[in-house]
């Protein structure tokens, strides 16, 4: 939905949450919509006090919104969106905002991003000058822009996977937890999502008499946006990485049984995985999954390391 | 559902939009940005399909976008509204 055309109340491409103690790291999260972009806040509240903490909100770049929304008049790019990360990146270091930062006592960057962020995270550390890049890219759940998981122009997703994480969205912006039935083989998506929606209202994600049309409406806009990280990915050929990637799967993955969600293949400085609690939505909200993905990012004086341990069933 | 006017989709969005506040529909202004209503995306967009069934026609996905106020995107669907009678 747009936004009032005021320059005064225009949303900004970096959110400052707190600025890095002299000596401390700065953590920038690029945020590529479908969660409020606040919700970061948690991310930023689980870390040392000292550790500065941006965010990159994509939901700010108003081309980003209208390539879901009318993807026939849009021309916008991976390394489009990668060049406005950068000047917005460049701007806040050239700030001084980080106290310390590059000023040679040792002071960094990590960068982190969840879900499609990931892909702008690693895209924009490789168009950075070797000096400028973080210590890390930390994948919150990500997947990776190579072969295995790009879709040519117009292809469709899997109805049952889509389903699968619309459920989990649903869910993830009520605090509710969503449990779709199983579907029988051959079910239209249209009854598949009659019976999602049952399942939502009685889980407490939905009103009660929220109407299959409004339903109808959610998915649209929710594959709108899946469809069109699709489109940017599909020509989207990334480099290597130059620095460490770290994987932080939600314990409920948009892919559970691929541990690296493909980003072997792009790892040429080392890859590390671990598991958080939550699903790929939750694990930016729940208190113990940020706990947790405080303690794996790699910072020069880290967060304690949280050892989280599933509920008993 | 036959033509309607911007006054007839102005009252049905009040009314909607009222009804998923809580509030009475006098204190919801036509001419406020829908990003300042205490409503979230999920829920503008389940009376964006209740509307379109309302309606009997589609919505463009980008309509909330180009008329982000109950009044502009009103007229927008009046305008909508005419041309699918003239075209039925």
């Amino acid at each position: 939905m747009a936004r009032r055309p005021d320059a005064t109340s225009r949303p900004k491409l970096l959110i400052r949450h707190r600025q890095a103690a002299p000596g401390a790291d700065t953590v920038y999260a690029v945020h590529p919509g479908a969660l409020p972009v606040g919700l970061w806040a948690g991310l930023a509240g689980a870390l040392p006090r000292e550790t500065g903490f941006a965010v990159l909100d994509l939901g700010a770049v108003p081309e980003y919104g209208e390539a879901a929304l009318a993807p026939e008049l849009s021309r916008l790019t991976v390394g489009h969106l990668v060049d406005l990360l950068a000047t917005a990146y460049r701007a806040d270091r050239a700030d001084g905002d980080g106290l310390g930062d590059g000023d040679g006592d040792g002071a960094g960057t990590v960068f982190v991003g969840w879900s499609f962020g990931g892909v702008l995270a690693h895209g924009l550390t490789e168009r950075l000058e070797p000096a400028e890049r973080p210590r890390a890219v930390v994948l919150l759940d990500s997947i990776a822009p190579t072969d295995a998981y790009q879709h040519t122009e117009g292809e469709p997703i899997d109805p049952a996977i889509v389903l699968r994480w619309f459920a989990m969205f649903l869910g993830a912006r009520r605090g509710a937890e969503v449990r779709p039935r199983p579907v029988p083989p051959g079910t239209d998506t249209d009854a598949a999502l009659a019976l999602l929606l049952d399942d939502a209202i009685a889980a407490g994600a939905l009103p009660p008499d929220t109407p299959m049309a409004g339903m109808r409406k959610l998915f649209e806009a929710y594959t709108a946006g899946l469809l069109r990280n699709n489109r940017l990915t599909a020509p989207y050929r990334p480099a290597p990485a130059a620095v460490p990637l770290v994987q932080i799967k939600a314990a409920d993955s948009l892919v559970p049984a691929d541990p690296t969600l493909g980003w072997g293949e792009l790892a040429g400085r080392g890859l590390t995985t671990h598991s958080v609690p939550g699903d790929h939505y939750t694990m930016l909200i729940r208190p113990d999954a940020s706990q947790a993905t405080a303690g794996l990012l790699p910072l020069l004086r880290p967060a304690p390391l949280v050892t989280t341990r599933r509920p008993s069933p | 559902m036959g033509k309607v006017t911007a006054g007839e989709v102005q009252q049905w969005l009040i009314e909607k939009i009222a009804e998923r506040l809580g509030e009475q529909p006098s204190a919801i202004p036509p001419g406020q940005y829908f990003d300042e209503l205490d409503m979230d995306s999920t829920e503008a967009l389940i009376i964006a399909g209740e509307m379109e069934s309302w309606l009997g026609f589609e919505l463009g996905t980008t309509a909330l976008w180009y008329h982000p106020t109950i009044e502009a995107l009103s007229a927008h669907i009046a305008e909508e509204s005419a041309r699918h009678g003239a075209t039925a």
